[in-house]
């Protein structure tokens, strides 16, 4: 589903939370095993607590930052037109007019 | 002198961390300053603690050996590793204090910057996922807020550091995600003991080694994912293109070699098929950035694909030991010359095109039209970096021996195709290296052209690599001829780890 939703929304707040079914999914991955084959929990758990903290970190910071100081046209762009991978001529060989 | 030694012992294999901690610490008193003389003082600081830190890497490891622990492990391919990391690092300063020592944020970037490497010289050492992960994030954020300040004052870059970070960020997710189907499959905690696991072709395992290659090729912007890379390539000022290129880039090329180990296990075992998907995928990302490179006219793009298609010889190198034709160890030894071939001959090119093409204004190939003509040493030192490309030739000779040494009913036809994969690589190249050289060193279409008039720093810096560069083309033309002079003990077209 997280795939899926990464090649196929249009509007970045979609691919982010297309970004946190990865997330979730490895997340009860690991408490699964954790829990339930290795009998015990602490080691999936620290695991869980450094990663879910720094995903979400760099998540944050990497939109925030850049989202307060964009154009509000380019603000717009990002809820309607954004694609994560853009498949047209221009983007395979990286030409276009400044 | 006993308490000193004691405290190196200690924080062996971290001194270079601790060497570049101290600058920070010592910078976080002047991140409010403006003044000229303190921004020069906490330059030379920098600059003495990467040498220090070089040092220290190197000469340590000399003395003490090899280390590892729960979390890290340090042997010649890690000290190798650090130390390349660190001196791309300490030609970055450069270019960092060249571009933004105006600006009123360069201490803050400074600071970032030496964060961000020590970030990096974290995720090489590294050995258990934890702290792999952990540096890795912290890394890409790092180099994404250092990205973002260096093009603080150009407004239109900053979608495209959004869409261009958006990777990175994904393959950290991808590798997290990876880390979990590894961890449920071994309840191990580190590449080296999964390796030795008795049931390792378990399902999990495979399907997290397949998210780990594409969570790679994502980091990497190879063949078709290149747009947002190439856009921001085109806009971004040319030190945090540098940061991307020397920093971004050679971090990624290290955790590939982490993982290399594993792929070549599941390579030796499954060649077949294996072998087919390497080789098509070889192929794609050759041609693509080779074609990319001859079909646009604008430098920085022509100088962003041949990236890429250096970054496509570390596939090349695996796919050349899936068929067999070159061994583990020989991989090892490629991807480390590639990754010096790659700073060796791209830190002096950008260099070079960055102070051409603000003099002239533009980054149109048309623009260096005859500036070879007017500035003659620069321009012979040019042509001696690209022509240190076609080493690249020594790709070839491995089928040589391959071919040489079995019958032909017994050659298989994926190592024919990869031969001639490596002979049209070797030929694109070789046309997109003439294109610039003789385009330097045309006549130009207006007349005279003006001598571009290169800081005196920049002679003795280009200099330098052009050395480098000679002197070690003589010592493989030796090797090659098999002609012994006894200068070094060990043969540099051969290093094993």
């Amino acid at each position: 589903m997280g795939v899926f939703g990464i090649f196929y929304s249009k509007n970045i707040i979609s691919v982010f939370v297309s970004y946190q079914f990865i997330i979730i999914s490895a997340v009860i991955n690991f408490l699964c095993f954790s829990q339930f084959i290795y009998q015990r929990s602490l080691q999936g758990g620290i695991f869980i607590i450094f990663g879910i903290a720094s995903i979400y970190f760099l998540m944050f910071c990497t939109i925030y930052y850049i989202y307060l100081k964009l154009d509000s046209l380019d603000k717009e762009m990002l809820c309607r037109e954004f694609r994560l991978f853009k498949i047209t001529r221009s983007d395979w060989w990286g030409e276009d007019n400044i | 002198m006993d308490f000193i030694a004691c405290i190196n012992e200690k924080i062996y294999p971290l001194q270079s961390i601790i060497a570049l901690s101290g600058t920070i610490f010592i910078s976080s008193f002047f991140v409010i300053s403006k003044s000229k003389a303190i921004k020069k003082f906490l330059i030379i600081l920098a600059s003495i603690s990467f040498i220090l830190a070089f040092y220290l890497n190197i000469y340590s490891f000399i003395s003490m050996g090899d280390f590892s622990n729960f979390l890290t492990l340090f042997e010649t391919v890690q000290m190798i590793e650090v130390s390349i990391i660190l001196f791309s690092a300490l030609n970055l300063l450069f270019f960092i204090s060249i571009y933004k020592v105006d600006s009123n944020h360069f201490i803050r970037i400074l600071i970032l910057f030496l964060f961000s490497t020590v970030c990096a010289v974290f995720v090489v050492v590294a050995r258990n996922f934890l702290l792999i992960f952990t540096s890795l994030t912290i890394f890409i954020l790092a180099i994404f807020q250092l990205v973002t300040a260096l093009n603080l004052k150009a407004n239109k870059v900053r979608s495209y550091i959004l869409e261009y970070f958006l990777r990175p960020t994904l393959t950290v997710i991808l590798f997290f995600f990876g880390f979990s189907l590894f961890y449920g499959a071994s309840d191990f905690k580190d590449f080296g003991q999964v390796l030795q696991l008795e049931y390792i072709s378990n399902p999990l395992i495979v399907l997290g080694l397949i998210i780990f290659g594409i969570a790679i090729y994502l980091y990497f912007f190879l063949f078709p994912f290149q747009g947002p890379y190439m856009k921001l390539i085109r806009r971004g000022e040319f030190s945090s293109n540098a940061i991307i290129w020397f920093l971004y880039f050679p971090v990624g090329i290290f955790i590939f070699m982490k993982l290399d180990n594993l792929y070549s296990f599941f390579i030796e075992k499954n060649s077949i098929y294996m072998s087919i998907f390497f080789i098509v995928i070889t192929f794609i990302c050759i041609f693509s950035s080779s074609i990319g490179a001859f079909k646009t006219k604008s430098i920085r793009r022509i100088i962003s694909f041949l990236f890429l298609f250096f970054i496509s010889i570390f596939i090349l190198n695996i796919s050349m030991f899936s068929t067999g034709i070159i061994s583990k160890s020989l991989v090892d030894w490629f991807n480390i010359a590639n990754v010096l071939l790659i700073l060796f001959s791209f830190i002096p090119i950008c260099s070079i095109f960055s102070i051409v093409e603000k003099d002239t204004g533009s980054d149109s190939i048309n623009n260096i039209r005859g500036v070879g003509r007017r500035n003659i040493y620069i321009g012979i030192n040019l042509v001696i970096i690209f022509l240190s490309w076609s080493g690249f030739a020594y790709h070839i000779e491995p089928f040589i021996n391959y071919f040489s040494g079995s019958n032909l009913l017994k050659m298989r036809a994926g190592n024919i195709i990869l031969l001639i994969a490596v002979v049209i690589a070797f030929l694109f190249l070789m046309v997109n290296i003439f294109r610039i050289i003789v385009q330097f060193f045309r006549k130009p279409i207006g007349g005279v052209v003006e001598k571009i008039i290169f800081p005196r720093f920049f002679y003795i810096y280009i200099t330098f690599f052009t050395l480098v560069i000679i002197v070690i083309a003589i010592l493989g033309l030796l090797e090659v001829l098999n002609i012994d002079i006894g200068i070094i003990n060990f043969k540099i077209t051969q290093v094993y780890f």
